[in-house]
């Protein structure tokens, strides 16, 4: 890339920032349509049980009720990213407690709600299985007795309850334990983490006299709400229009549908706009979870410090449908190894259906678990031997040219970096005032890998006869940037001020397919496809300007300000919009670029590694990051503070400096409710007991850290727009890891459970009976 | 509705006349009937801080104020903290410090800062955590919301 | 319908006869449960503009008489809270967050009588009345009693809080822990200690079951210094639940190690004093 990075690596302001911050931004509950009728969901009241009859009849007394459906109304194929188990409403049984069964549209929120109440429901409750233990037991009860019979997109064990497998393997465990001299085993339980965005999700359903329909939705990608829209109600996708509004956070729990299909429907009994918002409530109750997790995680390393061997048994409760269980599972396993050259590897899971609330992508996809796991027992190892943490993770990291688990090889990897800057950082750092009596403080490190390449994406861009440049990409912003940093890509490529360059909204009418905004994918994904796109614009803006001038191509080159002009020869130049203008009405047509990509990063190596089940065609364009924790115990009572957070990632490139500091220090701070106080508890029936903010607690600015200090390394990733990849989910990958080690290193006791509440710390300072 | 109350409220200086139900909370008469939608409904429990407002200068939750309650009081929105087509201080120190990620806590958090700030003109950082400590942010992890307070302050200071 | 009354007397006589009118003071309660739908008045008797439920007062007998409508937020910024009644300011301080400091009230708060709430063991600990008037008249109700059960009072339907009387009391100390799974969340256990001139101590445990615990016995066990038999007694005698802040186990385990911190620092304050 010859081109001068004016915008690239610069803290530009965020596009959308003028609008957030006076209220003017437009999330889906903010838009009204003429005629719009208000949507409930009534959600079961069984944690599993047949479905014998319905009556709408006393809901339908209620004056302002406009329509019901249920699931006898969607007599579609189920359907499934992976395993093809859902359905759009409860059907024929519910298989967890909340499930919708049936949605209403009446005149305003109030009577929907009373109306869904007034639904009578036969159900004929069924035995059923809440953990991942009794899922498994010999005679447990199926949540899903057609498992044989589904569609899976990809070959994987699948039989009872245990819905998925997965397994990779390297080098020759069998014999790898004997050669350690020293080897740590323990069994680490995760629980189940709410994504909690601060706007519930919710959709608004309209239908035109062509019966075409518009969804506006908070979700993360339009062209997956219209494709299973379509499927859900058994019509064409060119027959909807799904766009985004604003969007108040996402972290993987509006990746898949939540009310879309059923808005839609009711639109479409009704002939009106639909609009449908969960409650908070609701929310919980109805949508998608982290995975809980039970992992038996073994490490072993020689005398000098080197990891020699990893086994990792991951147990997933995948709640009642696979939704994306399968690749939870995989990158799980795939993660477990953790960033370092470990010759032996045996990494394998199963992922369970119980009957709960399905589990699915959030933030970190399974390696928040193994994280926990795998990084508790390498600042063990170090403990044992007598090695500083970080030096450990020195001694053993992964480097540029290595492989990871599976065979990719590593085209640049600033993991040795982050380390020793870390170390530095921490080593730096003033130290606090003393502690308060009682109270025991610790440092405690991680490191971790993640993925930013996934899928596929692409991205139109037209040259306007004014010189301006208009993007598209079908990109949803869902609050981390992107609409900013895929402008400063192309403001770059093109060298335009970012102010000259517009960056559509997505609609699935005009932009071209994005996959979706997760998997912290969007820098490097669509970065690569705004890239491509600019380049071939800038390449026909050279093109038409040489035909104008009457030169050869090679002897012009563009300059900052969307010039033209010979290359040597200052002054004499034209502008784009005259190229533009050029282009339009003389000579070729309007300037356009197009670029598509798939993912296509190296494979993994089956002549390296053993790999089964696994859930994802191509994944890479691996991160990587290192974090320090500073933590306060209180002997007292086991509560726990974080004080201070260093958090060094490896970005490839920073497109937008302050921007991957805010996605380091949110997501670490996620990541610290994960760890120390976030729990969905459901109780013997199989009710979820704490969905509300009341019971299920995120931190406060009273609980986060003093300081976030993120670290910034660029070790430029070759395929990566201007070296660029992903920060999205790694900044709270480590931080349950980094909170534990700091915990043991503060009190010499470790907690192998999260979160880590006050009482699980005082168990394990004092005893269960101390 | 069967039992409707007309009010008049005093919203961002203006006198806006409704007709609400008698439990009708403020955030609803706001957002639905007034078309005022910076308050946002996060959790509709008083938790979350996404519908704060200031009533009579003071902060508080549109979600737990009864409507036909607030009739003789000063209701302040986001609406109202800055003229169209311009920010305020706090608003543009917001935005260049990066604060602002999804966007849907930032108006409860303006709320609070904005109480802060008026009683409190040299707050400390510990008194900003603890303002805003009233509204929940999923997306920053707070840090940024504070250095933007924090870096405004020192700039009038300077 | 909202009634919105300008006098006591006016008040009381709506509440009169029909107990499905309830009276809304701050709103950060009341409001949150009918949004939840928790309750469903047919009426509400709006607080705000009784002016005899405002301010506070001396009485002759130099009782501090605090009218219920006071905000959390004026308690706990009231540094004339010296001595023992600094551990009312100090519960005060320990509601939730700013904004809701500044919208619920004193009377509000503890007519709803949430087990996990700060204001009970603190006005236990400083064997605080609660004057509650309703149609037969005016009464005073002392904390301890006024407190029965989980969110359940002493208050007939058509009674309300009025006020908080607050007996003098001499030099002394009054401290306050909370312990909460994030800042703002109502408590996991609470420990209000007081210690007065002559040797007289009072520790009350909140959260840790129905109603705010004290014990005669634990309060002569901390008097003589024997915080670890005050804080077993105490442990022994709490009836916690297991709910989604914490198991009861935890909260039995908890109570004497947190009364020995308080009773420390209480101890420090009372000779600093």
């Amino acid at each position: 890339m010859n081109a001068v990075h004016t915008a690239v690596g610069h803290s530009f302001e965020r596009l959308d920032a003028a609008e957030k911050v006076t209220g003017e931004a437009r999330y889906v509950d903010d838009l009204y349509r003429p005629g719009m009728l208000h949507g409930a969901v009534l959600g079961s009241t069984h944690a599993h049980a047949r479905i014998r009859a319905y009556s709408l009849e006393a809901a339908f007394t209620i004056p302002g009720v406009a329509a019901i459906v249920t699931g006898e109304d969607f007599q579609v194929p189920r359907a499934g990213a992976f395993c093809k188990d859902e359905v759009p409403l409860a059907r024929g049984k519910t298989i967890y407690l909340g499930e919708p069964v049936a949605a209403i549209a009446a005149n305003d929120p109030e009577i929907a709600w009373r109306a869904a109440r007034a639904i009578e429901i036969n159900y004929e409750p069924l035995p059923s299985v809440l953990s991942i233990d009794e899922a498994l037991a010999g005679d447990a009860p199926l949540v899903h007795e057609d498992l044989a019979k589904y569609v899976k997109i990809a070959p994987s064990f699948s039989q009872g309850n245990v819905l998925w497998q997965c397994r990779v393997e390297e080098g020759d465990i069998g014999s790898a334990w004997a050669q350690c001299d020293v080897v740590v085993e323990d069994v680490f339980e995760t629980a189940a983490q709410h994504h909690m965005y601060m706007e519930p999700c919710g959709a608004l359903a309209e239908v035109d006299r062509s019966g075409r329909l518009t969804i506006w939705s908070s979700c993360q990608s339009v062209h997956l709400v219209q494709q299973r829209v379509a499927e859900s109600l058994a019509i064409p996708m060119g027959r909807i229009r799904a766009l985004a509004p604003k969007i108040g956070g996402g972290f993987g729990g509006k990746g898949g549908l939540h009310v879309q299909h059923l808005a839609a429907a009711l639109a479409l009994k009704t002939g009106r706009p639909v609009k449908m918002v969960l409650s908070r409530v609701e929310d919980f109750e109805m949508v998608r979870s982290r995975h809980p997790a039970r992992i038996v995680m073994k490490t072993g390393a020689r005398r000098d410090g080197k990891l020699f061997a990893r086994e990792a048994s991951i147990l997933l409760d995948g709640g009642a449908y696979a939704d994306e269980s399968p690749a939870v599972l995989s990158f799980a396993v795939l993660m477990a190894r953790g960033p370092y050259r470990i010759a032996h590897l045996r990494s394998r899971g199963s992922v369970v259906y119980t009957n709960k609330l399905k589990a699915s992508a959030f933030r970190g996809f399974g390696n928040p678990q193994v994280t926990f796991a795998g990084e508790s027992q390498i600042d063990q190892i170090a403990k044992k031997l007598g090695i500083h943490p970080v030096e450990l993770r020195l001694l053993n990291a992964v480097d540029a040219g290595d492989r990871w688990a599976g065979g990719q090889t590593l085209p640049a990897c600033g993991l040795r970096e982050c380390l020793t800057r870390l170390r530095g950082a921490v080593e730096a750092a003033p130290p606090l005032p003393s502690a308060a009596p009682q109270r025991h403080r610790g440092i405690g490190y991680s490191a971790f890998s993640h993925i930013s390449g996934l899928l596929s994406t692409a991205c139109n861009i037209y040259l306007r006869s004014d010189g301006s440049v208009a993007v598209n990409t079908g990109v949803v912003d869902i609050g981390q940037g992107s609409d900013t940093v895929l402008t400063q890509i192309c403001a770059d490529a093109l060298m335009l001020t970012p102010d000259r360059i517009s960056f559509a909204s997505p609609d699935s009418d005009s932009s071209p397919w994005n996959w979706k905004t997760a998997a912290s994918r969007v820098t490097y994904m669509a970065g690569r496809v705004v890239l491509a796109a600019s380049i071939e614009v800038r390449d026909k803006i050279l093109r038409q300007a040489a035909e104008i001038m009457e030169c050869a191509v090679e002897d012009l080159e563009i300059r900052p300000g969307g010039v033209v002009g010979l290359k040597g020869v200052g002054g004499q130049s034209i502008g784009f919009g005259q190229i533009a203008s050029h282009a339009i009405s003389r000579l070729g047509g309007p300037i356009m670029g197009a670029s598509s990509l798939l993912f296509d990063g190296e494979r993994m190596d089956p002549k390296r590694a053993l790999v089964e089940g696994f859930a994802f065609g191509n994944i890479g364009a691996y991160t990587f990051g290192a974090q320090a924790v500073e933590a306060e115990v209180d002997e007292v009572t086991g509560a726990v503070r974080v004080l201070r957070v260093w958090s060094a990632h490896d970005v490839g490139r920073a497109i937008n400096p302050r921007m991957v500091e805010g996605q380091i220090q949110g997501g670490f701070v996620q990541g610290m409710g994960y760890a120390l106080t976030e729990e969905m508890q459901w109780d013997e029936s199989g009710r979820l007991t704490n969905p509300t903010l009341m019971d299920y607690k995120v931190p406060t600015a009273l609980d986060a850290p003093l300081e976030i200090n993120p670290i910034i390394v660029e070790h430029a990733e070759p395929s990566g727009p201007f070296g660029a990849k992903g920060v999205g989910e790694p900044g709270l990958i480590g931080a349950a890891a980094s909170i534990g080690n700091a915990i043991a290193n503060a009190t010499r006791k470790r907690v192998y459970r999260l979160p880590m509440t006050p009482e699980r710390v005082l168990d394990a300072l004092i005893g269960k009976s101390g | 509705m069967t039992d409707a109350l007309d009010v008049t409220l005093m919203i961002n200086g203006e006198r806006r006349a409704l007709r609400v139900a008698p439990f009708e909370t403020l955030l609803t008469s706001l957002r639905d009937r007034l078309g005022l939608t910076a308050a946002k409904r996060g959790c509709n429990q008083g938790v979350c801080g996404a519908c704060s407002v200031l009533i009579d200068g003071r902060p508080a939750r549109a979600c737990l104020s009864v409507t036909a309650n607030c009739v003789d009081q000063e209701i302040t929105t986001v609406e109202g903290l800055s003229a169209p087509l311009e920010l305020s201080p706090l608003q543009d120190a917001m935005v260049r410090a990066g604060a602002i990620q999804c966007g849907f806590c930032t108006p409860g958090m303006l709320i609070a800062l904005t109480a802060l700030l008026h009683e409190s003109p040299h707050p400390t950082r510990d008194d900003i955590r603890t303002a805003i400590s009233s509204n929940i942010c999923r997306c920053t992890g707070y840090q940024k919301i504070v250095e933007a307070v924090a870096d405004m302050l020192d700039a009038s200071a300077a | 319908m909202l009634h919105r009354p300008e006098s006591l007397g006016e008040a009381v006589g709506l509440l009169t006869g029909d107990a499905d009118i309830k009276p809304l003071a701050g709103g950060a309660s009341l409001v949150a449960m009918l949004n939840a739908r928790l309750v469903e008045p047919s009426a509400l008797v709006s607080l705000a503009r009784v002016k005899e439920l405002q301010g506070s007062n001396e009485l002759p007998d130099r009782t501090l008489r605090l009218g219920a409508m006071m905000r959390h937020r004026e308690l706990a910024e009231r540094t004339t809270l010296t001595g023992p009644q600094r551990v009312l300011q100090r519960a005060a301080r320990a509601i939730a967050n700013p904004t809701i400091r500044a919208m619920g009230t004193i009377g509000g708060s503890i007519a709803l009588a949430d087990p996990g709430a700060d204001y009970p063991p603190a006005l236990v600990a400083l064997s605080a009345a609660i004057e509650l008037v309703g149609s037969a008249g005016t009464r005073l109700v002392r904390a301890v009693d006024f407190f029965v059960d989980w969110y359940t009072t002493v208050l007939a339907p058509d009674e309300l809080v009025t006020a908080i009387h607050l007996q003098p009391v001499g030099a002394g100390a009054g401290v306050y822990h909370k312990l909460a799974r994030v800042a703002g969340d109502f408590a996991i256990a609470s420990v209000a200690v007081v210690l007065l001139d002559g040797g007289r101590a009072r520790a009350v445990i909140g959260a840790c079951g129905p109603r705010p615990l004290s014990l005669a016995e634990a309060d002569a066990e901390l008097a003589r210094g024997n915080v670890a038999a005050a804080g077993a007694m105490l442990a022994e005698a709490a009836d916690p639940v297991d709910d989604s802040r914490a198991s009861a186990n935890y909260r039995r385990r908890v109570i004497p190690r947190m009364l020995a911190r308080a009773f420390v620092e209480a101890s420090e304050q009372m000779h600093s004093s």
